[in-house]
């Protein structure tokens, strides 16, 4: 007598699902209107949004069931912390980029594919920039423990996974010019470590000690501008998050 | 007189030639090529929108190229949604992670036997160009290396969106074909129509090392000239320490072998102790003493809190221990070895099902020289020893005498090395220790590729005096053909018996997993597993990074439970560190909060597919992975990654949970997971096709499950109410009330009904951690980079979702860790697979594999 009923049993739990989501949404009145966000039934070509403003489509947890992402037309919610590969920043207001090249990042990176050369000044000094940085996105394993090392804030982890490409010997070696972002574009993606202490604290130390190099530097004579400063030594990171 | 030609002027107008392009392009239909590109609009469109990619995964990508054909991203809308079984069938190859050297022969095949037109795309660091594993023995540095491949994806492992992203550029690539047809002269870019063309790639050959038959003749002018050992004259070797001694003996010798130039530093030692939870010293000396009494003075010496045992004594001693003793040690949890300067010790750790928790670790040694080392098997006293012995002989070349089959098991035999030795160089070795100078020496820091310090220009090394060339045969099975079930030969196959190789790309064996069958009729008869084609090498890796640096590849052992891989880890390394690295009250219960999540995301992956495997085909797997989705969405909020999470730390964790992270978890667990959990044990736990194909299939009785050292659900199914959170509490697991779940009948159903009473459980255990959790630190100190370890053993054991966990790190004081090793329990539950497989059928072995539950980044690691 048995036979078979499992089968049926199961058909039904999928015709219910199917119903259910239907019946849910008139009963409440939401017969055209979509859960999560993304877009709405009737939002056909002309309701669609440019590259790089698709609707967001997030999930409360009370629904059952899973929302579907219609990708390219529509997003995940990306959160702040997602990583995907790294990036160097340098402040929008002057360009300075804020690598020192102390070698933090190449130390505790676990794949080992961070390069870089410490920039140098004109008479053999170094100088606390990086003359050239080179990551290699086919070894680069997107841990973040760069970032989260860097005791600078110069190395971000960025957010953007849209990265296939045709070609890789070229385009996968990413090296300074690449790998630089704006401090206003971090400021976007990652809004809460930007507002941070952490963070608020490291800039206007950065900022204080850019103001005394540049009063330095007005008080010195011009035969001594390339002002030569040591490299900062390589120092554990005051971060408690 | 010839009369001129009239010409009338609107004749000889010359048109402008941006007109005559204008027209052309718009008004007037000119030529053959224009026509049938109409034709190849079509075509594309076609194309372009039923890729049918091949279904096989290689390594962690897999997992979320799953999720990619699932109902969260629906691959469905892209056309691609058909997975073919069967290459010919599909037309999409996705390199779905780390391509191994192992399995590279079975890819290359794999692309031949695909039809024209095929696509190729690169998923991944590690298909693209070996990833973080690139610098391990077994790792090929790039599918590009054997394969055209039309679309590489980064990401370490680029998430659904991101394949998604892929796909749609290996459409608009295919947008851009035009169609060769050699009947009407037509050329385009689509060679595969060219009928004298022959772009089937050779199949590798796995000889002393995987070698192309396209460059052997180079390789084999390189190997002759040396020059890789004249490059490896030029590195700097591995050290090796000297294997610990007696203790009254420990001290003396320490101090003077430390070179006294840097202030006579003395080496900070770990308290003595093989885990945290262990017999404890008096238990231990009187156990010495017993056996010394029993077996002759020298029997067992007591070396850094484990039992020395020479090794003519071992297998009257390990009988002792497990059949007279007063404590039953029953259970082998985990058996490995160490290269020290003067000896190879093979260590093991025992645990009593009688009396948990009461664990004790004893040491063999033997000659340190390669291929001279010879330890007893004790696999006719704990048959869990089987696969691990092999494995030992692998890595470290140890002879197990009395072994019943000791061939090689992750590598292939022929293999010219044994790997985890300390004099192996690898063939993108640089240096004994990370920090590699290359990357922080002043000069230095210009880009290079590995590949570029290797003489052969790819991860190759061939020994010397290799000689045999001429007799490498592609044709040839070195991988597995050692490893046939006995039974009758196989050249006097005459009526009714087969061998059949499942594997290694079969959609059910839940990774590359290959098993040789030999069936009569249909019944099971006799199976080796062969594994092995997924070695990335972790343990050769783990000895160069330095201890924080490993925390991102134990994430990539079981990546279904990266947390979980994390924790076990960051257990290990803290028992050496003491009071150092305690972890403060906060940081603990968002560690047991991440590693229930994980082990709730795990089963129900797990009992998803055990029903994909007895062949409800997807669908309940698609309803079981919707709540891990949430789950995941989790841990990216909270660590930044998906899947790869490499949030632990020592002493904590890496960043606080965001704001508002608490109250969405709250929410998915309270709301969700109990209703989802309902829901699965609703439809079916009673589900009469689970219950025919589940009931009575793959019986392990409780005995065997402790012979075999099974661990994790496994055991737990077959009655042992073993789970190391209670017998070997950790973090602060005594904290919560929750039961550990056995069963009964130790079939294939009572492992998918503790899993489901498991995830329970752990719901308990969330619902009160997320209740109690304190504000605090997450961590105890500062945030440091630079972590001191101080020299000794630890051996750690967590209850991962998958069994029990263990990590073995032997320190030496400095910033890497001497040797590291991973107790994988998913690779020692399949010793028990041939046992529970003989007599059932084919398709039973599907699910019985399906309830093991393997996961073959761990298998294979």
């Amino acid at each position: 007598m048995s036979m078979g009923k499992g089968i049926v049993i199961g058909h039904l739990v999928t015709l219910r699902r199917f119903l259910l989501t239907f019946w849910r949404d008139i009963r409440e009145g939401k017969g055209l209107h979509r859960r999560g966000g993304g877009y709405q039934k009737l939002d056909f070509w002309w309701g669609r949004k440019a590259r790089g403003q698709e609707p967001v489509v997030t999930q409360d947890s009370k629904t059952e069931g899973l929302f579907t992402v219609e990708y390219p037309d529509e997003r995940l919610p990306s959160y702040e912390r997602f990583r995907v590969l790294p990036v160097l920043v340098y402040d929008t207001e002057d360009g300075n980029v804020r690598c020192t090249s102390c070698n933090i990042c190449a130390k505790v990176c676990p794949p080992q594919c961070i390069w870089m050369t410490q920039a140098k000044g004109p008479k053999g000094n170094v100088v606390p920039l990086p003359e050239d940085f080179f990551i290699d996105m086919d070894v680069c394993m997107n841990c973040g423990l760069c970032s989260e090392y860097c005791p600078f804030d110069a190395i971000k982890m960025d957010q953007n996974f849209e990265l296939s490409n045709y070609e890789r010997h070229q385009t996968h070696i990413y090296s300074l010019q690449d790998l630089l972002v704006s401090s206003e574009f971090y400021a976007r993606t990652h809004p809460e470590a930007w507002n941070s202490e952490d963070e608020v604290v490291e800039r206007g130390k950065v900022a204080k000690k850019k103001d005394q190099r540049l009063q330095k530097a007005l008080a010195a004579t011009p035969k001594a501008a390339p002002a030569p400063k040591a490299a900062p030594k390589p120092v554990a990171v005051e971060k408690v998050s | 007189m010839a009369t001129p030609t009239i010409t009338r002027p609107e004749w000889s107008t010359v048109i402008d030639p941006v007109l005559q392009k204008e027209l052309e392009q718009h008004v007037l239909v000119t030529n053959w090529d224009k026509l049938l590109g109409m034709v190849d609009t079509v075509y594309n469109w076609g194309r372009r929108s039923s890729l049918w990619p091949l279904g096989f995964g290689l390594a962690c990508c897999a997992i979320e190229m799953i999720c990619t054909a699932s109902s969260r991203f629906d691959i469905a809308r892209f056309g691609a949604e058909v997975f073919r079984g069967s290459p010919r069938q599909a037309d999409v190859m996705i390199v779905s992670g780390t391509v191994t050297k192992t399995m590279m022969p079975m890819i290359a095949r794999l692309y031949d036997q695909m039809p024209e037109p095929k696509y190729v795309i690169s998923m991944g660091a590690c298909a693209t160009g070996g990833g973080p594993f690139k610098e391990g023995y077994n790792v090929v540095s790039g599918i590009d290396k054997y394969l055209p491949v039309d679309v590489y994806i980064p990401g370490c492992p680029p998430t659904p969106q991101a394949l998604l992203n892929g796909l749609i550029m290996l459409q608009k690539k295919i947008d851009g074909e035009k169609l060769d047809i050699p009947l009407l002269g037509k050329h385009g870019n689509t060679p595969w129509y060219r009928t004298e063309l022959d772009r089937d790639i050779p199949v590798p050959v796995l000889g002393p090392d995987l070698i192309d038959l396209r460059t052997v003749e180079i390789a084999a002018e390189k190997t002759a000239q040396g020059l890789l050992d004249a490059r490896e004259a030029t590195l700097t070797h591995p050290p090796k320490i000297a294997a610990p001694q007696r203790e009254s003996a420990t001290p003396e010798p320490a101090e003077p072998a430390k070179p006294a130039a840097k202030g006579a530093k003395k080496v900070k030692r770990a308290e003595a102790r093989p885990s945290i939870v262990w017999l404890g010293n008096e238990g231990l000396s009187a156990l010495a003493e017993r056996l010394n009494a029993k077996f002759g003075a020298e029997t067992a010496t007591i070396i850094q809190a484990g039992l020395l045992i020479p090794a003519d004594k071992l297998l009257v001693v390990a009988r002792y221990l497990r059949d007279e003793n007063s404590i039953r040690y029953d259970y082998l949890a985990s058996l490995q070895s160490v290269h020290y300067e003067d000896c190879i010790e093979v260590n093991y750790q025992l645990d009593s099902s009688s009396k948990p928790g009461s664990l004790i670790e004893l040491r063999v040694r033997t000659a340190e020289a390669e291929g001279e080392g010879e330890v007893p098997s004790v696999v006719g006293i704990w048959r869990g020893a089987d696969f691990q012995e092999r494995e030992v002989y692998d890595m470290m070349g140890v002879r197990f005498t009395g072994h019943p089959e000791l061939a090689r098991i992750l590598m292939w035999d022929g293999f010219a090395y044994y790997p985890l030795r300390k004099d192996y160089l690898e063939p993108y070795y640089e240096g004994p220790s990370k920090v590699f100078d290359s990357r922080v020496e002043e000069g230095f820091g210009r880009h290079f590729r590995a590949e570029e310090v290797n003489p052969y220009g790819t991860n190759m090394k061939i020994p010397r005096d290799f000689k045999d060339w001429a007799k490498l045969d592609a044709a040839e099975d070195t991988k597995g053909l050692g490893l046939l079930p006995s039974g009758v030969n196989v050249s006097e196959l005459d009526t009714d018996q087969f061998i059949i190789s499942m594997g290694p790309q079969h959609p059910s064996t839940h990774g590359v997993f290959r098993m040789n069958l030999r069936v009569d009729g249909e019944t099971i008869i006799g199976l080796k597993p062969v594994m092995g084609y997924m070695h990335r090498n972790h343990e050769k890796i783990g000895e160069r990074n330095t201890f924080l640096m490993n925390f991102p590849f134990t994430d990539r052992l079981d990546y279904l439970t990266s947390m979980g891989n994390n924790f076990g880890y960051a257990l290990a390394v803290e028992q050496l560190m003491g009071d150092d690295a305690k972890p403060p009250e906060r940081a603990e219960f968002i560690r047991v909060i991440m590693a229930e999540l994980t082990r709730v995301a795990s089963h129900m992956w797990s009992i998803g597919f055990l029903l994909n495997d007895i062949g409800a085909f997807f669908t309940p797997a698609l309803y079981a992975i919707e709540e891990r989705e949430l789950i995941l969405d989790l841990f990216e909020w909270a660590s930044g990654s998906r899947m790869m999470c490499n949030y632990y730390r020592f002493g904590g964790v890496a960043f606080d949970l965001p704001p508002g992270w608490l109250e969405r978890a709250r929410g998915i667990v309270n709301d969700r997971l109990d209703g989802k959990i309902d829901e699965l044990d609703r439809y079916l736990s009673g589900n009469e096709i689970v219950l025919d194909r589940c009931k009575g299939i793959g019986v392990l009785t409780a005995e065997q499950a402790l012979a075999f050292s099974t661990a994790g659900p496994v055991l737990r199914a077959s009655g042992v109410p073993y789970d190391i959170r209670r017998v070997a509490p950790y973090s602060i697991y005594s904290h919560f009330t929750f039961d550990v779940i056995k069963g009964s009948a130790g079939d294939v159903y009572d492992r998918y009904y503790v899993r489901l009473l498991e995830m329970r459980e752990s719901v308990k255990i969330l619902k009160q951690a997320l209740a109690d959790i304190p504000e605090g630190p997450i961590l105890p100190g500062k945030k440091s980079y630079q972590i001191k370890v101080p020299a000794g053993e630890a051996y750690s054991r967590v209850e991962n979702p998958k069994g029990e966990l263990g990590y073995y790190v032997v320190a030496d004081g400095g910033p890497t860790a001497y040797r590291y090793h991973v107790r994988s329990p998913s690779f020692i539950n399949l010793t028990a697979l041939e046992q529970m497989c003989l007599g059932h059928t084919i398709a039973d072995v599907v699910g019985i594999l399906g309830s093991l539950d393997i996961v073959l980044g761990e298998v294979d690691r």
